[in-house]
């Protein structure tokens, strides 16, 4: 046996030796792990100021990057910048880094988190702002938009939507609030129905739209009657509900009290739940309860919906003839599909969608320097309407006129229509929270695992303790 | 012959001082010294990596944390363990987590031996079938969520096109709260057998074939001898194998993330998934730490307690 005996050779003081000298070599690694704390003890609340005007900036060849999710309108915004930002700044190279859509808010936070991010200018839902801005990642714009943008060029509320927090009224813009973004792409929800189904008239009321339907899914087996999103990733199913809830009157929350249980699921918010799975849902395909963007696109353009509803800025493919099979060409698709904004109810509301422009606040000096001239660039008049006729949807009020817009897409009418009567939902920093406990219980409810109002009462309940317990001390976020 | 210089062996400890240095080495630096210098690289790895990241995630478990809203981390004491242990929301977890792992593991033993009872039983193109059988363990869990995902689907998947070419309804295989778990177990199943096959094929090439000639002379029926020498022979070796799946199954992620997302609801959300949401979503760190904490002391208790019974049966 020489292992006992090589214990017991070592003396006292060597072995001591050793702990010690493991002891600091953990504390060291620990150390080199955390850095020098300075970042931990030293974060404030609030993002830090943007300068009022350009800094200088470089001549050295520069990658401007941004951070969106997967879809056409990023790849599309790629081509544009550096087809045009190129011209007055040839050293400036755009890369629009894209993630799928389910991982784009951990993909982006994730960074925020490390206080280190491979991009410069975050794309951000507008409910993503309350957390960004909360915790420090973005640059407050406040200053520099008043030196650098004309904000009466825009509708208010939508120069809002992208940039103010705390989140203003619906419809309207607090000029006193701080700015802390620009708008990229503006959207919302279409209608997309099928003109040799049901004729070239759309329906004008939602109980109208679902009795269309209807009738459509009985007279042509094997089209259903609708097609939305259902999907229990990402904002989906969420969605959903909140645009039948704001058309038949509900509302989401009472801001001023931050009171959700009791006004989400009052009378008009249960209603809503009813219409949206005992009425909808069964004129909807076997098997939709997982549907999302692309599951909705792909039952248009094979022809199994009569009546669907889609972001505009996601519907560009519905007129690509090799993608679809209502059609050859574009206007053979054209004369089977219609595109029309929403019913309304008991009211005309429509689902706020797109992102704004946001800059990092961990980006290296020259980069913000570069995205402030960016955004400065991309929010002009002339740009904005090339913008447009490259298949984006401008914010300028003044681009959303121009028959470079209007005339771009069958969908951009209905946009512009749109425009004034969009409501967002909350943005607060409890958002990504609030938005899957209403993911998931709307999913239920549609997938038959949760009875309507047990859904909806339980989203009221699980939302009001996510909002009361901000200040909790342990256990949150269960 | 001489003695072999014990440099080598056992216990250089020992021989250090009296063995002198090789030509060219600092005479500074012993066979320990030596030792040392050439696992210290290894070892600060293991700190950095594993040790570290634990103790910081103990440290944390017990604090309010947030990674991203950033400040002190203020001490909250057990808080963050007993909010878990008395969530509702965890236990539905729980459950749904015990189904998943006694579903799984249960049907990819029985499926796995069974396989492997019957290749090795053959004894032509036993490689070719083992290899064969072993491809979709060789698979990224995130290629096969998404392939599967693709057959399950109700519309257009090829599962429910199969059905309706022999007269049966379409099934609605991961939307609906019966069949999702039943499809991850299946998915989760249709990958791991193989592994449980692998195993379980080691342990029926060992069984000595005397034991079988013997058995045959005593004319044992078939099942006289698979219920006295195959399977008490081919047990332990099993028991490690379910234990290992155990602990992958109880820990799955991806499957659920590729093909449910946790729905329909959260009536497929595993634990693993549910910590994901309490880390990524709320940032909540401090109880993220915690119910991981919790997690791992789940499982080294179960397997601690496997272990006896294993030694117990080893004994026996």
């Amino acid at each position: 046996m020489r292992h006992p005996k090589l214990t017991g050779r070592l003396s006292v003081p060597g072995r001591k030796a050793r702990l010690a000298t493991a002891a600091m070599l953990l504390v060291a690694t620990t150390m080199a792990a955390c850095g020098d704390g300075q970042d931990d003890g030293d974060a404030k609340a609030g993002a830090p100021k943007a300068p009022a005007t350009i800094p200088e900036l470089t001549k050295d060849p520069l990658t401007l990057s941004f951070i969106w999710f997967d879809w056409p309108p990023a790849h599309a915004l790629e081509d544009f910048a550096n087809a045009e930002y190129k011209k007055e700044r040839p050293n400036a190279t755009i890369k629009v880094n894209t993630v799928p859509n389910a991982n784009w808010h951990d993909a982006m936070f994730t960074q925020f988190a490390a206080h280190k991010t491979d991009f410069d200018i975050a794309i951000l839902d507008s409910q993503h702002i309350g957390e960004a801005v909360t915790n420090g990642n973005i640059l407050d714009l406040t200053d520099f938009v008043k030196n650098n943008i004309d904000v009466n060029a825009y509708n208010p509320y939508l120069l809002a939507a992208y940039g103010q927090f705390p989140q203003a009224e619906t419809g309207k813009r607090d000029e006193n609030a701080s700015l802390y973004g620009l708008p990229l792409l503006g959207d919302t929800w279409t209608m997309i129905y099928r003109k040799d189904l049901i004729g070239d008239k759309p329906p004008q009321t939602w109980d109208e739209m679902i009795s269309v339907a209807g009738k459509c899914q009985a007279d042509n087996p094997g089209v259903s009657g609708l097609a939305f999103h259902q999907a229990n990733g990402s904002d989906a199913a969420a969605v959903t509900y909140n645009t039948v809830n704001g058309i038949y009157g509900g509302n989401l929350w009472d801001p001023k009290t931050r009171k959700i249980d009791g006004v989400l699921n009052d009378a008009a918010g249960q209603e809503a739940m009813d219409v949206l799975v005992n009425k909808m849902k069964p004129l909807t395909a076997k098997g939709s309860g997982n549907w999302f963007i692309d599951e909705v696109n792909a039952a248009v353009a094979q022809g199994k919906a009569c009546i669907a509803f889609n972001w505009i800025a996601a519907s560009g493919g519905l007129l690509d003839p090799k993608q679809s099979t209502l059609g050859t060409t574009r206007e053979q698709i054209l004369d089977k599909l219609g595109f029309a904004t929403l019913p309304s109810q008991k009211t005309n509301l429509v689902p706020l969608g797109g992102m704004g422009m946001h800059v990092s606040a961990y980006s290296p000096a020259a980069n913000q320097a570069e995205a402030l001239n960016f955004m400065k660039w991309f929010e002009r008049p002339d740009i904005q309407k090339k913008w447009a006729a490259a298949g984006g949807v401008p914010a300028r009020t003044d681009a959303l006129e121009s028959p470079e817009f209007l005339n771009a897409g069958p969908f951009n009418k209905v946009y512009a229509d749109s425009v004034p009567r969009m409501r967002d939902m909350w943005n607060v920093p409890e958002y990504a929270r609030l938005v899957d406990i209403e993911n998931t219980n709307v999913n239920a409810a549609l997938n038959g695992a949760k009875k309507p109002k047990d859904a909806l009462d339980d989203i009221a309940r699980e939302q009001q303790s996510v909002l009361d317990s901000s200040g909790r001390k342990g256990g949150g976020g269960l | 012959m001489s003695e072999p210089v014990p440099l080598t062996t056992d216990g250089p400890g020992q021989v250090a001082s009296a063995t002198p240095p090789a030509r060219g080495r600092s005479p500074r630096l012993g066979d320990r010294g030596l030792a040392v210098a050439f696992i210290s690289p290894a070892l600060l790895l293991l700190l950095a990596m594993s040790v570290f990241p634990l103790l910081w995630a103990l440290y944390l478990s017990f604090t309010d944390y947030s990674a991203t809203r950033g400040g002190p981390a203020n001490f909250v004491g057990f808080g963050n363990y007993t909010a878990i242990l008395t969530s509702a929301q965890v236990h539905t977890r729980a459950l749904t987590t015990l189904i998943y792992v006694v579903g799984a593991v249960s049907l990819q033993t029985v499926l796995g031996f069974t396989i492997a009872y019957l290749i090795s039983r053959r004894t032509h193109g036993r490689g070719l079938l083992t290899t064969l059988f072993m491809v979709p363990m060789m698979l990224s869990p995130v290629v096969v969520g998404l392939f599967w995902r693709f057959m399950l689907d109700a519309q257009f998947g090829v599962v429910n096109s199969m059905l309706g070419s022999i007269g049966l309804e379409q099934v609605e295989w991961l939307t609906r709260q019966r069949t999702a778990l039943v499809s991850l177990i299946v998915v989760d199943t249709w990958q791991w057998t193989p592994f449980i096959m692998l195993i379980a094929l080691a342990g029926l090439t060992a069984v000595p074939r005397y034991l079988y000639e013997a058995a045959s002379i005593d004319r044992a029926s078939e099942w006289f001898r698979f219920r006295t020498i195959t399977l008490p022979l081919v047990w332990p070796l099993l028991l490690i194998a379910v234990l290992f799946r155990a602990i992958e199954a109880f820990r799955l992620f991806d499957l659920v993330y590729i093909l449910t997302n946790g729905g329909p609801g959260v009536s497929t959300e595993t634990l693993s998934f549910h910590v994901y949401k309490v880390a990524f979503l709320g940032f909540n760190t401090g109880t993220a730490s915690a119910y991981g904490i919790l997690m791992v002391l789940v499982v080294v208790v179960l397997t601690q307690l496997y272990l006896r019974y294993l030694n117990k049966l080893k004994e026996g």
